[in-house]
């Protein structure tokens, strides 16, 4: 396939992945193996920053790039964490010449058989998230449009991590709602049966409960719920406050 | 849900003027924004169908009232469909739909209503209703901008119980919804008269409720306020 035709497919793809649920590892995984076919380079990894700021390793293109990408993190030495931290691009990297820059990272990405090295910044405004990583196993630079086509993948990939971010804290906030509202529910409807059981008023029904809850040490959804599912407790519900627990 | 930055930004700085921070505030704009006589909205939440979030008049919450009773009309489809329900002429849609909903619903004076599904990303919330005095279609302004207000109504409902402690409903959400709690009490009380479950209870208040033209609402408040008891099973005349 003509690597235009690649890169094109490739953006559409990650491009798909803002309107549908998807997974993220999955995701950056498809972007890393592409980017070694389309960018002609020898290998490609991801890295994002987690809730601390600390890079983590998520995708690679092969076993050797993940080995790499982790001792950079581990020895916070190296082109994507330049990159992270300055949110500039970090091109071509004559790994021959980055001894000083990098000395221990330089000689294990060169023992393992690579020359030149890229890292793209993956943000969005402000924002800097993590950073794509591009190794080379010939010398000589990346063609600058092969760079444009990178930093356009790590864009684009940016927003759908993003979104997806967006979008698993959206689905956590609706969960809270929902259990808000079904404890809500439980209460009102155990408010209802104890006035009726009782001959209460509402109110006073959600009196009886509440200090009952608090004697016996429950919560006010729990015994809601076993008055719901089985009918009154054995006792009567206390209709003073702390009136002691036996 | 990439919008021209300009509508979006117009929209929201609407919001910010006045308004206490809670919904019904939501809601007014929602009508005035896109030019209906009134807005609604429908939430529902673990799917099942809660109530209103808020509502710009009495119109708008008979609206509500009715398909939380009915579980028909124009926010119930655009949720259950995933998308705008456009009824511009709602004497001519009552030929086709909604046969419970449409009579009690134009007496009230509506003429058009117009449902949006309220969601984030995968999350659907419900439904915003526009409902207008007149027949007609939306412009396409006032399509673009019930689009944009629906989901910053999705996005600020789940802001508002993102700030809620955890367990509890936002104080801000509750302050101008109709969830229903007096229905809640009803199907206890109803429950504990005819010795069974408060689901089979429910069943019983909405057909009573369908069965006598009321709403769930105004039949829920009688039985709370005792002026109506349920004895024995369903007949014809009786509870």
């Amino acid at each position: 396939m003509a690597r235009e035709t690649m890169l094109a497919r490739t953006l559409v793809e990650l491009a798909d992945t803002l309107v549908a649920d998807f997974d993220v590892v999955e995701a950056l995984t498809l972007l890393t193996d592409r980017c070694v076919d389309v960018l002609d380079v020898g290998a490609a990894g991801l890295m994002l920053a987690d809730a601390d700021g600390e890079l983590r390793v998520m995708a690679s293109s092969s076993e050797a790039m993940r080995v790499l990408e982790l001792f950079e993190v581990q020895n916070r030495e190296g082109p994507c964490l330049d990159c992270f931290h300055t949110g500039q691009p970090v091109v071509n990297q004559d790994l021959a010449d980055t001894t000083a820059r990098w000395p221990r990272f330089s000689t294990e990405a060169l023992a393992a058989g690579f020359q030149s090295v890229h890292a793209l910044p993956m943000r969005l405004r402000g924002s800097v998230i993590g950073a794509l990583n591009l190794f080379h196993v010939e010398l000589g630079p990346m063609r600058p449009a092969d760079v444009d086509a990178a930093q356009a993948l790590a864009d684009v990939a940016t927003i759908a991590v993003l979104q997806h971010r967006a979008w698993r804290e959206a689905q956590l906030l609706n969960e809270q709602l929902t259990n808000a509202l079904n404890s809500r529910v439980v209460i009102e409807q155990a408010k209802g049966m104890v006035a009726e059981r009782e001959g209460l008023a509402v109110d006073e029904a959600f009196n009886r409960l509440r200090n009952h809850a608090r004697n016996h040490n429950l919560r006010l959804v729990d015994l809601a719920r076993s008055i719901i599912d089985g009918g009154l407790p054995a006792e009567p519900l206390d209709p003073n406050p702390a009136s002691g627990a036996t | 849900m990439i919008h021209g930055g300009g509508r979006r930004l117009r929209i929201l700085a609407r919001l910010a003027e006045g308004g206490d921070g809670a919904t019904n505030h939501l809601c007014m704009v929602c009508a005035e924004v896109t030019g209906m006589t009134g807005a609604g909205i429908m939430l529902m939440s673990g799917d099942v169908h809660r109530g209103s979030v808020c509502t710009s008049s009495k119109v708008s919450d008979l609206i509500e009232q009715l398909q939380y009773s009915l579980g028909e009309g124009p926010c119930v489809d655009a949720y259950d469909c995933d998308r705008p329900v456009l009824e511009p002429d709602l004497v001519d849609a009552s030929q086709r739909q909604w046969p419970a909903f449409a009579g009690p619903a134009i007496d009230a004076g509506v003429q058009a209503v117009f449902a949006f599904p309220l969601r984030v990303g995968a999350v659907r919330l419900g439904a915003l209703n526009l409902h207008r005095d007149r027949v007609g279609p939306l412009t396409d302004e006032q399509h673009a901008d019930a689009l944009v207000m629906a989901d910053v109504a999705a996005q600020a409902i789940l802001v508002l119980q993102g700030g809620a402690p955890p367990g509890h409903l936002a104080a801000e959400l509750e302050a101008s919804a109709d969830f229903q709690f007096e229905v809640h009490q009803a199907a206890g009380m109803v429950a504990a008269q005819l010795e069974t479950s408060v689901a089979q209870a429910l069943i019983r208040l909405r057909g009573h409720a369908f069965g006598h033209d009321r709403t769930l609402r105004d039949l829920a408040h009688d039985v709370v306020a005792r002026k109506l008891r349920f004895e024995g099973p369903a007949d014809e005349n009786g509870p």
